[in-house]
């Protein structure tokens, strides 16, 4: 029985039915727990456990879907691009918004964690925090964290995002739609925008873009920031 | 379709080769994703070719991201350990970065 844990086919197949069924789940119940991605996760670790099988013995076939995350960054180049013609006129206000929240979310998550005690390498999964999760993993991979911690991280932050992002920002006197959406999309990439979207389809087409100039900027800076980070407080 | 594949692919190559020869810190995909860009932006390619591709490679993305989200299963033990200062740096982080990106936006943004 257990050679079948051991084929590649058993980690992909899984996933695919996790996936399938948490989109057909999600779409159903418009809950923010009820994310596809959340979903899918956490019904295969149960399954896993239950069945006591090894992360390594799923990850022979689930590594395969992961290697897609290559090209998929490059193709996010493409869309980057689409994005930039769309508001190439207006771009320096909204660059310089998303700039100063990108570059703060690591300065802020890396330097709390490490007054709290957190080990160099959480510190170095947790950084890249608030990008769009292909673009986050490659970071955490080149700066020397857990590609696994930090999807799970990421994850956990588009869902916050998505969840309490506008009634926080509402809370603290923001009105306007489009700066939620901007925030949304910088803090919290592809989950957080697709609730901008609820608020208006500009303010969901600010989010898309803060999640992918932030995705841009933070893949090039991270590493110098962390480094920065790093060398203030040691 | 094929051609926006094998335009992707031709850019992960030369992203890494990129990598390689000038020794960067930066992963190779990241370096592909900046030289895709700039190869649209200065019409080396054309959006029609690659867009049919792109567009599948993103449609997906999330199910490509699960397997890492399963691993966080392993690491466990080492979460159970550093969560407070996982959860406190997130959350505080996450309202400040939406909280300063809305603020500058809705102070310097023109409002049309």
């Amino acid at each position: 029985m257990s050679e079948i844990y051991q084929q590649p086919f058993f980690g992909i197949f899984i996933t695919l039915l996790a996936f399938h069924w948490s989109k057909i789940i999600s779409r159903k119940f418009k809950f923010v727990l009820f994310n596809p991605v959340l979903l899918s996760v956490v019904s295969i670790i149960c399954f896993l456990v239950i069945f006591k099988i090894d992360f390594e013995a799923y990850n022979i076939g689930g590594q395969y879907l992961g290697f897609l995350l290559g090209p998929t960054v490059v193709a996010l180049g493409v869309l980057f691009y689409e994005k930039y013609e769309q508001i190439k006129a207006n771009i320096w206000p909204f660059v310089s918004a998303v700039l100063i929240g990108g570059t703060l979310s690591i300065i802020s998550v890396s330097t709390i964690a490490l007054v709290l005690g957190a080990p160099e390498f959480i510190i170095k999964s947790i950084a890249p925090k608030s990008v769009t999760t292909p673009i986050a993993l490659e970071i955490s991979t080149s700066i020397g964290g857990v590609p696994y911690i930090t999807a799970g991280i990421v994850i956990a932050v588009g869902i916050f995002g998505n969840a309490f992002g506008p009634a926080i920002l509402r809370a603290l006197g923001i009105k306007d739609k489009n700066a939620i959406g901007a925030a949304l999309g910088t803090a919290s990439h592809g989950i957080g925008t697709a609730r901008a979207l609820d608020e208006g389809k500009l303010p969901g087409a600010y989010g898309g873009l803060a999640m992918c100039i932030n995705g841009f900027l933070t893949a090039i800076f991270t590493p110098y920031i962390i480094n920065i980070v790093f060398s203030l407080f040691s | 379709m094929f051609k926006g594949v094998l335009y992707i692919f031709l850019f992960l190559v030369i992203g890494e080769i990129i990598v390689y020869l000038f020794n960067l810190s930066i992963a190779g995909n990241i370096v592909g994703m900046v030289a895709i860009f700039i190869a649209l932006k200065f019409k080396i390619i054309q959006l029609k070719d690659v867009k049919p591709a792109s567009d599948q490679f993103i449609k997906y993305m999330v199910l490509f991201f699960v397997p890492y989200g399963v691993g966080l299963m392993a690491f466990y033990d080492i979460l159970k350990m550093h969560w407070i200062a996982i959860v406190v740096g997130t959350v505080l982080s996450t309202i400040l970065t939406l909280y300063i990106t809305a603020i500058v936006l809705q102070k310097f943004g023109k409002n049309e």
